[in-house]
């Protein structure tokens, strides 16, 4: 995956209030009275109409034997530094680094809803029991396992979890920014009506209105963090403990704001003792400002499932991609990764590291502005028939081979074909839209066109009718518009450019120009930036993470936080509210499987991920474990409390 | 002299004022406001508005200027939101570090190219001359990106004679004690340097050697060796002192892909994060540095040149 972790790689953004990389639990997870297990028809088979392109290498399986402890060390990226340890990340600190890598290791969500590549929950690793519902799917109800508990010795309550949801609201209420994974007026907490503890390991959610259990679970209440109650209700360094922030609002921010003071001294990290109340497997015994290295060392009262005796591990930051291959070629580094413009130079390191390479959950897409009037783009691009045409110019696999050094997969859609999700639409095993130039042109002709291939064409049959242009075209109105790309990584750029290429060939002129990732974010962003509305027409800035309950809500429907190029179509507005709405636990492969064939944006391949970066993943041989840990590295899923050195 | 350095500074914090307004508009220009580093990329119009009005983003952006300046004047270069952190802390992390990188590269380099450059210019025309002239130019031709990874292949990955990366220590004192981690990165800053000193100290000792009161010295009987070391060095070396001047705020800036392939946090990664993460406050912070060091450098040259050469009066 590309993800910005900031900066030298693709950017994926949270979808629609799910932690980026929260996967989806399947039949277990719903029982309500209108609800079923999803259908196994939803899930397409992996072989059915597309080469399944992308991975490389394989995980060994678990060593017998003695299991040894000892210190793992982990390359950390470029730029990957944790900047925030309150487990309520800001939209600002939000990356698959400070959640995921750091965050997690400490303070663990309710749902553990990833299972080595594929977006399924691992029941053991959740704090909590399934939910249950009732009312309507408008009542929830879920208890939390008596295993788990704090580092402290307090056991993890209902309180633990009110408490976050209040200090949450407390946040939001200061500023929506306070949680990257808000959405406003959506899920958790503006939907929750009332919550409430009936005893100590109970927790009931009366919402405002019924919604689809599946997405509620998984993107919704699996983001929850439960913060220890007893230890962190403090409004001062050794201040007496509040107790009244469930019924007084002010006393809630206090907390909060307390709480954010300490988050931001980033020196105190590993000598403050709030920190150091923990539900996670690890503690973090070493943080170090200025590189953003840590060291974390076992929570020997962590109740979820383990290694024999878990190692420490350390994170040592790199400056570079280059510095972090010489460490792996050095040996001085465990844990690391392989950008995939170095999957040739593989062989150098396979003999002391295992390496193992599959495309995460989640997709990538160059953005069409559908506000862009800029010489009518905005009714050029809204018909269906361009789209597919720019469809048909994109050559997946080609950039696969070429860009990726065949470390990809396919993706037509917001889904991708791999790693399999229960939620996969039969369309998005097979490519709607075969890579095919002349298909494209024959499009464009069909429909009142005409065609110079390497110049540019023009409506030459202006009209609504069969055979013309399409409302709001006017004759002489060309296919000429610009596209912005990102730079980093450099394969956007390269797939880009090779797709205006093909597009010139059927008489497409895109004016490529580039950019930043932050530039891009902040201009070429019809929600954000009004005012540049008329300045884009496409964008590639990289794409997006899927929740496991992979719904584009507030990406594709009209108005969304994140509808980048503001699509607005009534039938996927109608789909995506169904996905949240609906007690259809499968609703969100329909919004799915009708996205793939309207294309509101070009859907790109997805490249083999690990580190927030596209690259393969590789660990030294004399660490071993549960593969799954190993393989939930190229999700960005980090388990290390499963390692063991066997030497 | 009093004088002089007094109306040079004066001199020096217009040209601050005036470099730091430039940079600031030029900023401001093409990333008025943090707030999406802030409020996260999902923020909405009214979300990065208010938070805009509420920390004076949206005032003119000479008010903003004006804040700013009243901030720098009391220490404080402001916060970076990326990093979390404030940006003189983050300057203060590792201004030690690089420093102790570009200043031991400069120190070693001048030790080397003097002498060398002067051999070259005796000897000119000799195999030692042209070996050494191979050389310089070889190293010279090359990126520092490219010589970086040469010496890291042979030397650490090939020949485990030193560390593939610079020192890890975050105390300046471990730094300075690691010369297993440190002498590659030293090594590959001071080559490209000796290569282009050389060059300009011979270009300048066979100007000097031409002179006639060189011959009348000679003629005295005046030992070779005095010769050079009286008459030839200290007239070449003029030229130089104006050179190692100029070239502190290159070093700093040079040090980025130094830094970035040796694994060794300083000033130059920092002003290359902020630059991927439009980090206004770093950029402004780095930018101000540069041209402090710059007038520096400039200010120290100028009066070392007039303690070499005592027929240059300041006026």
């Amino acid at each position: 995956m590309f993800q910005d972790g900031r900066r030298t790689r693709l950017a994926r953004v949270g979808v629609a209030g799910a932690a980026a990389l929260l996967a989806v639990g399947i039949a277990a997870c719903t029982s309500s009275s209108g609800s079923s297990s999803p259908s196994s028809s939803s899930t397409a088979s992996a072989g059915a109409g597309v080469a399944m392109t992308g991975q490389v290498g394989a995980v060994p399986d678990m060593a017998t034997g003695a299991e040894k402890t000892g210190t793992v060390t982990v390359a950390a990226p470029p730029n990957s530094a944790p900047t925030w340890i309150l487990p309520l990340v800001t939209g600002a600190a939000d990356s698959v680094f400070d959640v995921d890598e750091f965050d997690y290791q400490m303070y663990r969500p309710l749902y553990w809803l990833v299972n080595g590549v594929e977006p399924t929950e691992t029941p053991t690793m959740s704090l909590a029991n399934d939910p249950t519902w009732s009312n309507g799917d408008k009542s929830v109800t879920f208890t939390l396992k008596s295993n788990y508990k704090w580092s402290n010795g307090d056991p993890i309550t209902s309180a633990d979890v009110l408490f976050w949801f209040y200090e949450t609201k407390a946040a939001l209420k200061e500023s929506p920014a306070n949680w990257a994974a808000y959405t406003p007026g959506l899920g958790v907490p503006d939907e929750v009506a009332s919550i409430s503890a009936p005893n100590a390991t109970t927790v009931t959610m009366k919402l405002t209105k019924a919604v689809n259990p599946t997405w509620f679970m998984e993107d919704e209440i699996g983001d929850i963090q439960p913060w220890p109650s007893q230890a962190w209700n403090l409004d001062a360094t050794g201040g007496k403990h509040i107790t009244d922030w469930a019924t007084n609002p002010a006393d809630a921010k206090k907390i909060y704001d307390y709480l954010t003071v300490q988050s931001k001294s980033l020196s105190t990290y590993a000598s403050n003792p709030l920190w150091q109340v923990v539900d996670g497997p690890y503690k973090l015994s070493a943080f170090t400002a200025s590189t953003g290295a840590f060291t974390l060392v076992p929570n020997t009262t962590y109740g979820g499932p383990h290694a024999t005796t878990e190692s420490d591990v350390q994170f040592v930051p790199f400056t570079s991609d280059t510095a972090e291959y010489n460490a792996l070629v050095d040996g001085s580094v465990d844990v690391g990764y392989v950008p995939l413009t170095n999957v040739p130079k593989l062989s150098t390191l396979t003999s002391k590291y295992n390496d193992f390479g599959y495309t995460d959950f989640g997709w990538n897409y160059v953005s069409y502005n559908f506000g862009d009037t800029t010489a009518d783009f905005n009714n050029i691009i809204d018909k269906l028939y361009i789209r597919q045409a720019l469809a048909h110019l994109e050559d997946e696999p080609g950039y696969i081979h070429a860009f990726f050094n065949g470390a990809g997969g396919q993706a037509f859609g917001p889904v991708p074909v791999l790693p399999k999700s229960p939620f996969t639409p039969a369309t998005a095993s097979t490519n709607p839209y075969p890579f095919s130039p002349s298909a494209a042109s024959a499009l464009l002709k069909a429909n009142g066109w005409t065609v110079v291939p390497n110049g540019t064409d023009t409506c030459s049959k202006p009209g609504t009718g069969t055979g013309e242009c399409g409302a709001g075209i006017p004759a002489g109105t060309k296919l000429a518009w610009n596209v912005d790309y990102v730079t980093d990584p450099a394969v956007i750029g390269e797939q880009v450019q090779d797709w205006a290429s093909q597009a010139k060939t059927v008489g497409i002129t895109m004016n490529l120009s580039s950019t930043n990732f932050d530039y891009a974010i902040a201009n070429y962003n019809d929600p954000s930036s009004p005012k540049t509305v008329n300045k884009w027409a496409m964008d590639d800035f990289g794409g997006f993470t899927d929740s496991t309950y992979p719904t584009t809500f507030g990406v594709f429907n009209g108005p969304g936080s994140e509808n980048l190029g503001d699509y607005n179509d009534p039938t996927a507005n109608s789909l995506i509210t169904s996905s949240i709405s609906s007690p259809n636990p499968s609703a969100v492969t329909s919004e799915a499987s009708y996205l793939t064939t309207q294309q509101p944006g070009l859907f790109q391949p997805n490249p083999d991920g690990g580190f927030g970066t596209a690259s393969i993943v590789l660990w030294n041989k004399t660490i071993s474990g549960s593969p799954q840990s190993f393989e939930g590295l190229t999700q960005d899923i980090w388990n290390p409390e499963y390692w063991f050195f066997t030497k | 002299m009093i004088g002089y350095i007094v109306r040079r500074i004066g001199v020096s914090i217009l040209i601050l004022f005036g470099v730091s307004l430039f940079i600031f508009a030029l900023l401001h220009a093409i990333y008025p406001s943090p707030a999406i580093d802030v409020l996260g990329a999902r923020a909405n119009g009214a979300l990065i508005k208010a938070f805009n009005k509420q920390n004076g983003f949206d005032d003119p952006w000479l008010v903003q200027y004006g804040r700013y300046i009243g901030n720098l004047l009391r220490g404080n270069l402001g916060y970076s939101y990326k990093l979390n952190q404030s940006v003189t802390s983050l300057i203060n992390e590792v201004w030690a570090r690089s420093a102790w990188l570009s200043g031991v590269s400069l120190v070693l380099s001048v030790v080397i190219a003097i002498p060398l450059g002067v051999y070259q210019a005796v000897r000119r025309n000799t195999i030692g001359d042209y070996v050494a002239t191979g050389v310089a130019f070889s190293v010279y031709a090359m990126p520092v990106f490219f010589l970086g990874l040469i010496l890291i292949q042979i030397f650490a990955l090939d020949l485990h004679w030193f560390s593939f990366e610079g020192s890890q220590s975050t105390s300046v004192v471990g730094v300075i004690g690691d010369w297993h981690a440190m002498t590659l990165p030293v090594a590959t800053l001071t080559l490209l340097t000796i290569a282009s000193f050389s060059r300009y100290m011979r270009s300048t000792s066979m100007d000097v050697l031409a002179q006639d009161y060189i011959k009348v010295a000679r003629a005295k009987g005046l030992p070779e060796r005095l010769v050079l070391l009286r008459h030839l060095l200290r007239n070449a070396c003029l030229p130089m002192v104006t050179l190692i001047g100029l070239s502190i705020p290159n070093l700093l800036a040079g040090n980025l892909i130094t830094e970035t392939l040796f694994n060794f946090r300083g000033l130059g990664l920092l002003f290359y994060t902020a630059l991927q993460n439009v980090d206004y406050n770093v950029l402004l912070a780095y930018t101000l540095i540069g041209a402090l060091l710059t007038i520096i450098g400039n200010l120290v040259a100028d009066i070392a040149l007039t303690v070499a050469d005592p027929r240059i009066r300041l006026s």
